[in-house]
């Protein structure tokens, strides 16, 4: 693996999400709308007796959501990259799927950073202290990374079933919608509904969330039962998407 | 000394063997229908051998299996049968030594277009992992040669398609790849830029570089290549220089050989 094809690919993929104004929407300013219009509306309103507003309930859902929502700009990059020819010029040259594959999740690892940020700055400016301690959000943190790996094997699924960047951009919410609707915890659901919520790695991760920043502790069972399901819901996604793309996408 | 052995190779990787590039033997491609059991055969038992610093021509009409025997040697899709050697290295057994020797100009100007011209070429200098102050030399003589030095700060999605594909011709080149495969590289090309085009792939067999060329004006075969090999449903149907190949079939040119022999069909039923 050459550190250098790795780093150009990253640089190329950053500077598609400053150009392309389709990945400049999603990964910078979706969770932009997304936070000051859920930290607006519902910043005071007040659901419990502890004072919790709507919005505190709703935050880890909102950035599980920001995240799982990176599938679309990887479905689209590999579906144009195919679409326009770039994948078979780049399989001209010494590159390796690893280096190209691996380049992306860099940068999707990256551009969840980014994501993570806007929202936790946007939520601070709008109020909101997590109980947990340092300890807390940097596990918070690990568990945003490691489910992004999920939406790279969404996207690599959707780029391989897709035959162009239009169907990907249809394809696509068939693996985010029932994830908003049912595991991110943004709606109120009947318990059958959150049982079917249990087959999805979102539900983990807003889990997961929830108890670190309500200030749950790190050795409470929950959390790393959670880990430990979403680690392996992301490491199964994402080799999934790796053969199916390596052998029917390109 | 080998004579590939002059070349600027930009890595450790070298042609072996004899002086010959590009070695072909009993080449087929059936492609299955997923849909029937019906098979279709795109190549059919071709065979041929292009010497180190020679442009060889691969015409024929559309669909007649040039761009399938391109990817097979640039190691694209797998044969179904026989033999293939790009600088004396088999293709299914060294296809990492052959990247690094090989230089592809693909059929669709395959381009990132939010990325202007020196960072679309750039990137294929990283690929390859050309030293960059090499790159940085090659993107000025490049651009300055095909004229695109103003508009190599604009994205590539503001270029005609004539930039286009003076582009994707360069992004080739980068790696300074003693074999290149250049399919239908002025396609879309007005007179102009063309000739402007040939005069340059002509310069590229004064250094030595050995051009697997395909193309549809029979005019530029005529013109750039040592050899063209004839090609129809898959099946080499004759081979030789320009001049042998009117002489033999008694043509005017080249273009009259070419409809001779896979046009009569088309013709005829017009």
């Amino acid at each position: 693996m050459k550190i250098r094809r790795v780093s150009t690919f990253i640089k190329i993929q950053f500077k598609s999400l400053i150009r392309v104004p389709s990945s400049l929407t999603i990964i910078l300013l979706f969770p932009v709308v997304l936070a000051l219009t859920f930290g607006l509306l519902f910043g005071s309103i007040i659901i419990d007796e502890t004072g919790q507003t709507v919005f505190e309930f709703l935050v880890p859902g909102l950035f599980a959501i920001s995240a799982l929502y990176m599938a679309m700009p990887i479905a689209y990059s590999f579906s144009e990259d195919r679409e326009q020819g770039l994948l078979k010029r780049i399989k001209t040259t010494p590159t390796t799927a690893l280096e190209f594959i691996g380049s992306h999740i860099i940068s999707n690892i990256g551009m969840v950073i980014i994501q993570v940020a806007i929202i936790a700055v946007i939520c601070y400016f709008l109020g909101y202290n997590p109980a947990g301690s340092t300890t807390n959000l940097i596990f918070a943190f690990i568990f945003m990374i490691i489910f992004s790996l999920s939406t790279i094997g969404f996207g690599l699924i959707t780029a391989t079933v897709a035959k162009n960047v239009k169907t990907a951009g249809g394809i696509i919410w068939i693996f985010i919608l029932p994830q908003q609707m049912l595991a991110s915890g943004l709606y109120p659901l009947p318990n059958e509904a959150e049982m079917i919520s249990k087959f999805m790695p979102l539900y983990y991760a807003t889990d997961a969330l929830t108890n670190l920043f309500n200030g749950g502790s790190l050795g409470d069972i929950t959390i790393w039962g959670d880990l430990i399901v979403l680690t392996i819901f992301s490491v199964v996604l994402v080799i999934a998407g790796i053969l199916l793309f390596k052998k029917y996408g390109e | 000394m080998m004579k590939s052995e002059s070349l600027n190779l930009p890595s450790s990787v070298k042609p072996h063997g004899t002086y010959k590039a590009i070695e072909v033997k009993n080449l087929k491609k059936v492609y299955k229908s997923k849909k029937s059991i019906e098979q279709v055969k795109a190549i059919d038992d071709v065979s041929f051998t292009i010497n180190s610093g020679e442009v060889f021509g691969l015409l024929g009409p559309n669909g007649s299996g040039k761009t399938t025997t391109i990817n097979i040697l640039c190691g694209l899709i797998p044969p179904t049968e026989g033999e293939c050697y790009v600088g004396g290295y088999n293709i299914e057994t060294d296809l990492n030594k052959i990247k690094e020797l090989i230089g592809v100009c693909p059929q669709q100007a395959a381009i990132y277009q939010y990325l202007n011209a020196k960072e679309n070429i750039k990137l294929f200098g990283d690929l390859h992992l050309v030293e960059k102050e090499d790159i940085s030399k090659r993107i000025e003589l490049f651009l300055d040669l095909f004229g695109l030095s103003e508009a190599s700060k604009r994205k590539a999605k503001h270029y005609s398609g004539g930039m286009i594909r003076q582009l994707n011709l360069i992004m080739a080149l980068i790696n300074d790849p003693p074999i290149l495969f250049l399919d239908e590289p002025t396609i879309g090309m007005d007179p102009r830029v063309r000739r402007k085009t040939w005069k340059f792939i002509d310069s590229l067999k004064q250094k030595d570089k050995t051009i697997i060329l395909t193309t549809h004006y029979i005019e530029e075969a005529e013109l750039l290549c040592d050899r063209v090999a004839i090609i129809d449903y898959g099946t080499l149907i004759t081979m030789g220089s320009p001049r042998e190949l009117i002489e033999k079939n008694n043509c005017k040119n080249l273009e009259e050989v070419f409809l001779n022999l896979t046009g009569r069909r088309i013709l005829e039923g017009l």
